[in-house]
């Protein structure tokens, strides 16, 4: 059961105000995804204070990694229910958990951070770990 | 930003990793207390004799791909007996080819650690005593099985040769003290609380499962036998069979 829209304002706001697109329906997922080429950094948001509460602000700080994604965008689990489980069909076979963290090129999933990589852990040890993910993993271009 | 977690449990909503024998657990810590473990979301793989799951991987295999994105809940709630477990270490802190990591210093329940506010804290490996040592006891009786009537179930199953078959005990209105134990051997169900022995799990809906709370199940075989007997200490009536009673 979703939480009061009230209580998650503030966790949606604390992405989109650093310019990270939220897809709340299906459709939005399919819109931002007609284009697959493109590298995107997808965060599955929650409401889990000791996990997502790190996710969150470890997201923001791996936008401004030299080599990054072309595109971030975020659903919120447990709230837009119908725009999760379609970005999980987009991710591919993998067993759904919130947060997570998911990079996509081409169409396709080229690393995942299940939530027991971001559990107990600080924004800034999360961050290295994309950033280490995006050089390894992304063309030199992006 | 945001908690939700009511306890000081360090390992509360955390994903762990518990060993019971040939059988390896995955699942977020729920509760825990000197007796039982309760994971949520979780999944269970076992080792069968020739050293491979039904899924054709060995445990270190499953637990790598596991490490690497994540389990699959088959079981919504499962519940370990404590002193089963062998080991109970974060599942991130799993790493398939090292040694075991040594004992960390637990985290005091008294000192959240968690930068974002909450009352978790990230932990490293610790061993289940002390993990159970910065908690207070908490008084939650479980089902218990004598050794006899785990090594009956452990035979009959064992002869049914059905994979991921588990003892359902239930119980239903009926028999002459008003309610009625039952058992079969059945594969588990969403919403089953489940626990864990050597070799099979014990299921039970949502409905047995608070009634058989604190009750012993035994096995009596010989000529004298009764095969196996429910022990219920909270029953205040009991049929002279031992398969009806009065809550």
């Amino acid at each position: 059961m979703p939480y009061p829209e009230v209580m998650v304002a503030p966790m949606r706001a604390e992405l989109t105000s650093a310019g990270v697109t939220e897809l709340r329906s299906a459709a939005d997922v399919d819109a931002f995804f007609a284009d697959s080429a493109e590298s995107t950094l997808v965060l599955i948001n929650s409401v889990c204070g000791c996990a997502a509460g790190s996710a969150r602000p470890a997201f923001k700080l791996s936008m401004d990694h030299a080599r990054r994604p072309r595109r971030f965008a975020t659903v919120f689990a447990g709230q837009d229910l119908e725009a999760t489980s379609r970005m999980r069909e987009v991710i591919g076979d993998v067993p759904p958990s919130s947060p997570s963290l998911a990079l996509m090129k081409d169409g396709r999933l080229i690393h995942f951070v299940p939530r027991h990589m971001i559990e107990g852990r600080d924004a800034e040890s999360i961050a290295d770990d994309l950033k280490a993910a995006f050089d390894r993993v992304l063309p030199e271009e992006e | 930003m945001g908690t939700f977690h009511d306890t000081n449990d360090p390992l509360h909503g955390v994903t762990v990793v518990a060993v019971t024998g040939k059988a390896v657990h995955v699942g977020r810590c729920h509760e825990r207390d000197d007796r039982t473990v309760v994971l949520v979301d979780a999944d269970t793989h076992i080792e069968e004799e020739n050293g491979k799951g039904a899924d054709g991987r060995t445990n270190a295999e499953y637990l790598e791909r596991v490490a690497a994105y994540g389990v699959w809940a088959n079981i919504p709630r499962l519940t370990l007996e404590a002193d089963r477990i062998e080991s109970l270490i974060p599942l991130k802190d799993y790493h398939p080819q090292a040694e075991p990591a040594a004992p960390a210093a637990p985290v005091p329940a008294e000192e959240p650690a968690c930068a974002t506010g909450c009352d978790s804290a990230g932990v490293g490996a610790e061993t289940l005593g002390e993990m159970v040592a910065t908690l207070a006891p908490v008084q939650q009786e479980t089902l218990q099985m004598t050794d006899a009537a785990q090594a009956e179930v452990k035979r009959l199953i064992s002869a049914e040769s059905r994979p991921g078959l588990g003892l359902r005990l239930g119980v239903s209105s009926g028999g002459c003290s008003g309610m009625r134990y039952e058992l079969e051997f059945d594969e588990p169900k969403a919403g089953d609380d489940i626990l864990s022995f050597d070799g099979f799990d014990v299921l039970m809906d949502g409905v047995a499962s608070p009634v058989l709370r604190g009750v012993t199940l035994d096995f009596e075989s010989g000529l004298n036998g009764r095969g196996f007997q429910f022990k219920n200490p909270h029953a205040k009536r009991t049929c002279s069979c031992g398969d009806s009673f009065m809550a």
